[in-house]
């Protein structure tokens, strides 16, 4: 698996090259070959990267991870999430679709799914969705896909086949045997750093086999873009930043040559390829997610520190435009850090600040009855 | 006479220096005393229980809160969502000047502050049982991270 995915030619398209307000990774083009890395040293710097793919200029938008409360709990989120709806409505020329990512609603409550459900009606243009974990386990997706449909789907947009895939509501039962109502079971499932709903992300052998059709009757060199909540490799588990059936993931993409997975959930600026597959994660709307406390991909330049004082720093949404020339840009629209996005030096950046700190997991799941989890 | 009155001088210097002497001793005597393990289970217990708690203000646990008479936030916003395991909190390198209270900064200050603008809850009082116990909680978490005392 390992020689399949690291082979020197298994990396994405070449033909994807990235030409604008984009930055090369220095220390993977002075470690040249040694690092396995020479054509594909790219990251995105400054809000976007250019993919040259598909065959007619367009532009889609993500947005994901509003986390709404109800709104008597919590306007502030609600506030950014109609902020990005504006921008995405502005958008000119328009979006042709939105794609939401996940986890709209913070605790799976009828009444944020609703709340979010109504915001986005002002959004137009066509809109697909993938669910995130906070939109799913007060009520095993009832709700979410009353409003919202069923997952897994596929389309074909002008020379590009999108994939949107469900990787939250396969996780193991830590719910029954404990007796849970469904407001702890959600409330477990919504506690990031909490452990008792286990390795809860993942696409599932059903999934993999609907994906493994769905691209059965595409030509491996076209490109693919595959929308998930969850990255498709293993970023840092205990946060369930991953799937956790990745390498399956891989097995069944391996001789797609232009795949794109665009992810939520992590709330950061994140790149990382695996094989000919790159993912890039995407901002969150409500609050950003400190980078993982072991560190992040090689390829991942981290965003500037953020700063907890400005509700508006650290978040935002992310535009994708396919420009004229056949090329796909993202852009991160991070709404307080335009220009410098990318924090370069240790004392700037999201992980650097991080070098000498040790974190050990919570107590709270170590014993019965568990506490601390969201409620 | 004058070599009496020298003496009894120095006997009584003597005498009150043996006092001190005798009752530091006495205190560093009591604590040379090897421990048992039961007093060693009790000190580890009043500090996770103090963990503990910490942990479930950290979360925004309304009962804890409660019961210590505390709002940590009204946005319904929690500690650990923006510091998953106390991450990012860097316990180990305060004091120091903190950028956003733009003053030289202990853990405390820097837990208020977090407390006061992003969840914009109320500060507590900086030696109250709440703010120990978070306290407890974020060192605990960070155990055996690099003591680096105003690293910016």
């Amino acid at each position: 698996m390992a020689r399949t995915l690291n082979a020197p030619e298994a990396t994405p398209d070449r033909s994807m090259a990235i030409t604008r307000r984009t930055f090369i990774h220095k220390s993977l083009i002075t470690a040249g070959i040694t690092a396995g890395a020479t054509t594909y040293g790219w990251l995105p710097l400054i809000n976007t990267i250019d993919l040259a793919f598909g065959q007619t200029a367009f532009k889609f938008a993500w947005l994901s991870d509003t986390h709404l409360y109800p709104k008597n709990v919590n306007t502030r989120f609600v506030e950014k999430t109609v902020r990005a709806v504006k921008e995405i409505t502005a958008m000119n020329p328009p979006a042709d679709f939105l794609i939401f990512g996940g986890d709209l609603a913070q605790l799976g409550d009828p009444v944020e799914l609703d709340l979010g459900a109504d915001i986005l009606k002002e959004v137009k243009v066509r809109k697909v969705f993938i669910p995130g974990e906070h939109d799913w386990y007060l009520d095993m997706g009832v709700k979410w896909e009353r409003l919202f449909g069923k997952q897994p789907w596929s389309f074909d947009h002008k020379g590009v086949r999108f994939i949107g895939l469900d990787t939250v509501s396969r996780g193991p039962d830590y719910w029954t045997a404990k007796k849970m109502t469904p407001k702890e079971r959600m409330g477990h499932m919504a506690t990031l750093d909490g452990s008792v709903a286990g390795a809860w992300a993942g696409v599932g052998r059903d999934q993999m086999q609907w994906l493994q059709t769905t691209l059965g009757s595409w030509q491996k060199d076209r490109p693919v873009v595959i929308f998930t909540h969850n990255p498709l490799y293993e970023y840092y588990p205990p946060w369930n930043f991953w799937v956790r059936d990745w390498r399956e993931v891989h097995e069944v993409l391996k001789g797609y040559t232009n795949v794109t997975n665009i992810h939520g959930h992590v709330h950061q600026v994140l790149y990382n390829e695996i094989g000919t597959t790159r993912s890039i994660g995407m901002l969150a709307t409500s609050w950003p997610w400190p980078y993982a406390p072991e560190g992040v991909p090689a390829l991942t330049k981290c965003h500037l520190r953020v700063d907890p004082g400005d509700h508006y720093d650290g978040v935002g949404w992310s535009q994708i435009t396919q420009s004229a020339a056949a090329k796909i840009e993202t852009e991160y629209v991070m709404w307080r850090k335009k220009e410098h996005l990318i924090g370069e030096a240790a004392v700037d950046s999201g992980c650097g600040d991080n070098v000498n700190q040790i974190l050990t997991p919570r107590l709270a799941d170590r014993e019965w009855p568990y506490y601390g989890a969201y409620k | 006479m004058r070599i009496a009155r020298y003496g009894l001088a120095i006997v009584l210097v003597l005498g009150v220096a043996m006092l001190v002497a005798t009752a530091g001793l006495d205190r560093a005597f009591a604590h040379k005393e090897k421990h048992t393990p039961d007093q060693l289970k009790a000190f580890e217990d009043i500090f996770i229980e103090q963990v503990k708690v910490g942990d479930l203000l950290f979360h925004g646990d309304g009962d804890t809160e409660k019961k210590l008479g505390t709002q940590l936030s009204k946005t319904g916003m929690a500690c650990a969502m923006c510091h998953p395991f106390a991450s990012d909190t860097h316990p180990h390198e305060f004091p120091k000047f903190q950028e956003q209270i733009n003053k030289f900064a202990t853990l405390r200050d820097m837990i208020n502050w977090c407390i006061e603008k992003p969840n914009e809850g109320i500060k507590l009082a900086e030696d109250s049982d709440a703010m120990k116990a978070l306290e407890a909680y974020i060192y605990w978490s960070n155990r055996g991270s690099k003591l680096d005392a105003g690293r910016h």
